[in-house]
């Protein structure tokens, strides 16, 4: 459903991302960890079309991003750790935006429950600015599962939200893998990238320090055999890397 | 150095040498060399021989900026609280206000930096004014406007103030800023007891030039003038035709400022006060404050009470406008547009020698009012990507083609105004009828009538999509998000960027006006023929191919929203 191929960002003189390449099939989820400044961001940006990448392929459910853009947005959600929200929508006209951008001939039914399901039932004619950091963050959570997308890209999905948002959020994640969905992880909280996560990404300074299943990848380095997770991030994004 | 100004300072240059780095990309070195070319044509360019500037200098031009002043000062005291005044920035509310600054600080911080913008807009007028005559230097020059300037953005800054606590503690604070509520009442009063008592000097005035002249001469005798004393102080060295008047009137308007800043700083004093004995309502106030990004609280749920329709399946680009409609109805851009409706009210008054002839009065008014729009819509309805670039990873994310946001955007500031100027064509036509004095016969005024929703939708939505451009093209120089500068002091950098685009619209304009001038003559129209479809055509011909260049220039722009990466806003 994810396919990356040689991904590249340039920014002038300065490599975000070098070389990147990997793939997060029907129902896996991929997280990307990374100390700050690793290129997460930058590669999630080129994944949902925000940024155009200098070099390499992405391809989202079978659509290159860059040459196929329409088909390919449409198959993703994407949901930043800033919520964009516009100041002047309500919560309930949010979700009717975004049902009318993705074409989901059946919002009347989906908004209720999808409410409900994030606690903002009762905020439907709320704006942003009456909503808590974390009310917002499910706002922009609830825009991104509207069109029940096939591929999920999440960046620190769980930023701002209480510790029942986060249980429900973790449900949604689990549910929505479980019934196919590709879904992207990137987190800072790696005891969430342990629970969910099918495959690994570690980039470090913008290039791949490690990528598969924790077996695999401790396959590839018996140094970290027996290593916790934070002990194998540690390792593998240290300046003098035994990733290789 | 304190650490207020120390902010300010490398604020001001880190923005200066972030905005000068740009100049690398080539798109920015170009729009640099264009801008350059453009300011020494309009402001350094030697001038040979007087300008028609001079008329700015004189003696009733001298009343009618006090009176310009007075009605731009009115927004806070008739419409509530001006939110520019008083918003701070998010970095700065969540450093400054927690930190240990006193209220009065943070206040000096705000006058302090609104400076930068005084001394550019007093820069440009010092260079506009140059032209009108020599008889006073410019560094003196110079000084008085900054006075002007200043003591307008103080007024603006106090009144902010005082409204805002008025609202926060109602009738105490009201109490407490009783001084300054009736001594602008006072200056309301005298000027409307001005204008009824002399009402026959502008009655009997004969064409616009007439007109303007005798206003000027009710706004210089009493009841007027007492009302208009103090604004007048501080107007009076920016007009000054000579060094000794000026230092006559420097003195008087230095101290109009000095009191406005003992005013701001009384009403700040007032604002705590009331502050203490309302302890409940200020601490849900400052709660608010330290939770938002500005100190001005947001609009309620209430203003989402009513909304508007929108169809789940349909082109997702409709979607847009929905949204950017419904930031219209739920923003205060359309209230901005009282501005030029004024300018138009006393236009067509001046027309209709101060309404005497009330159907030329609507006809002028209107029409004025239909053509200020074309000038100053655009500039004050910023219901597109001005506001939307700062969403620019949203947009790039929803499945839509990027030339297709760009329509949509450009439509959602255009079609709203269009609307409004049709009606008033409308008004213009039927009111057109009542007087004898319109000498466009009824043919022309109904060509003039189906013509204009083709030719409004060609040249507003060509404007539009000139100011879209330049939000996509330049994001880092220009302004985004739905504010706009208003007030005299921010009209120096108003007037050159309108004057900037109505130049690139007067280029678009060349091909459509000579093709409508082929088809004019080619029917006839040259040698007498005056039917409605000789009239209507060429005004079709020109609206289609302005559409044309509009439709193109979308499809290009769309291109480089495509290639736009939401770093270049950030």
């Amino acid at each position: 459903m994810i396919s990356v191929r040689a991904l590249t960002k340039l920014y002038g003189d300065f490599t975000a991302v070098r070389d990147v390449s990997f793939d997060v099939g029907a129902g896996e989820i991929l997280g990307l960890v990374g100390p700050n400044g690793a290129g997460k961001t930058t590669t999630l940006r080129c994944l949902a079309g925000i940024i155009a990448p200098s070099s390499g392929a992405v391809a989202i459910a079978g659509h290159d991003i860059q040459k196929d853009p329409i088909p390919a947005k449409r198959a993703l959600a994407f949901i930043p750790d800033e919520p964009h929200l516009f100041d002047y929508l309500s919560v309930e006209e949010h979700l009717r935006f975004i049902a009318r951008l993705y074409g989901v001939a059946d919002v009347e039914t989906r908004i209720g429950p999808l409410l409900d399901e994030l606690e903002l039932g009762d905020k439907r004619r709320s704006l942003p600015g009456e909503l808590s950091r974390g009310m917002r963050q499910k706002l922009a959570i609830a825009c991104g599962l509207l069109h029940d997308p096939s591929v999920l890209i999440l960046d620190e999905p769980l930023t701002g939200l209480d510790p029942a948002g986060m249980r429900r959020m973790r449900a949604t994640v689990i549910a929505r893998a479980a019934r196919g969905t590709s879904v992207i992880l990137s987190s800072h909280l790696l005891n969430l990238v342990e629970e969910l996560c099918t495959k690994l990404l570690v980039l470090r300074q913008g290039s791949a320090a490690a990528y598969g299943t924790i077996g695999e990848i401790i396959e590839a380095h018996p140094s970290l055999a027996s290593k916790s997770l934070e002990e194998v991030f540690l390792t593998l994004t240290a300046s003098d890397s035994v990733a290789g | 150095m304190n650490a207020l100004l120390y902010l300010s300072w490398n604020s001001a240059r880190n923005r200066f040498l972030s905005a000068f780095r740009r100049v690398r990309s080539p798109r920015y070195a170009v729009a640099l060399i264009v801008g350059a070319l453009y300011l020494w044509g309009f402001l350094w360019r030697p001038a040979n021989q007087p300008m028609a500037t001079g008329f700015l200098l004189s003696q009733p031009s001298e009343m009618l900026i006090t009176l310009l002043a007075v009605l731009t000062l009115a927004g806070p005291w008739v419409f509530g609280s001006d939110n520019l005044a008083l918003a701070f920035t998010q970095a700065e509310v969540s450093m400054l206000f927690p930190a240990p600054i006193t209220r009065r600080g943070l206040i000096g911080h705000k006058l302090f930096r609104a400076q930068v913008a005084v001394l550019i807009n007093a820069a440009i007028w010092v260079f506009v004014l140059r032209r009108g005559g020599n008889l006073l230097p410019s560094p003196l020059r110079a000084v008085g406007v900054w006075v002007l300037f200043s003591t307008l953005n103080l007024h603006r800054l106090g009144a902010a103030l005082v409204q805002s606590s008025i609202k926060a503690h109602g009738r105490v604070a009201a109490k407490r800023n009783l001084w300054s509520i009736a001594a602008f009442g006072f200056v309301g009063a005298a000027l409307v007891t001005g204008f009824v008592v002399n009402r026959r000097e502008l009655l009997d005035t004969d064409g616009i030039g007439e007109f303007f002249v005798a206003m000027a001469k009710v706004l210089a005798q009493a009841p007027a003038s007492i009302g208009l004393w103090p604004f007048h102080l501080v107007v009076a060295p920016t007009f000054a035709r000579s060094i000794n008047q000026w230092w006559h009137a420097i003195i008087p308007a230095l101290a109009v400022m000095g009191l406005h800043v003992f005013w701001v700083l009384r009403s700040d004093a007032a604002f705590e006060d009331a502050a203490l004995e309302a302890s409940e309502q200020r601490a849900r106030r400052m709660d608010a404050i330290r939770s938002r990004r500005s100190i001005v609280v947001p609009k309620s749920s209430l203003a989402a009470k009513t909304t508007l329709r929108l169809k789940a399946i349909g082109h997702p680009a409709m979607a847009i406008f929905w949204k950017n409609i419904l930031c219209l109805r739920r923003t205060a851009q359309l209230r901005l547009l009282l501005g030029p409706a004024g300018m138009a009210i006393a236009f067509g008054a001046a027309l209709s020698s101060g309404a005497r002839d009330f159907s030329l009065w609507v006809t002028a008014t209107a029409a004025t009012f239909a053509g200020l729009l074309i000038v100053f819509g655009g500039r004050l309805v910023r219901n597109d990507l001005r506001h939307d670039m700062l969403h620019l990873p949203l947009l790039k994310a929803v499945p839509v083609r990027s030339s297709d946001i760009v329509l949509a955007e450009v439509a959602s500031s255009t079609v709203p105004i269009v609307v409004l100027q049709l009606v008033v064509v409308v008004i213009a036509y039927i009111a057109s009828f009542g007087t004898e004095r319109i000498w466009l016969s009824p043919t022309t005024r109904l060509a003039i009538l189906v013509g204009s929703p083709f030719l409004m939708l060609a040249i507003n939505g060509a404007l539009i999509t000139i100011q879209n451009g330049m939000a996509i093209l330049f994001p880092a120089w220009i302004r985004l998000g739905s504010a706009v500068s208003t007030g005299v002091e921010a009209l120096g950098q108003n007037v050159l960027a309108m004057v900037a685009n109505l130049f690139t619209l007067l280029v678009a304009l060349l091909p459509p006006t000579v093709l409508a001038a082929l088809t004019f003559q080619l029917l006839g129209g040259t040698h007498g023929q005056r039917t409605l479809f000789v009239l209507w055509t060429p005004m079709l011909v020109a609206a289609v191919i302005l559409g044309l260049e509009t439709y193109a220039s979308i499809l290009w722009l769309g291109r480089a929203l495509t290639r736009a990466e939401p770093l270049q806003t950030t």
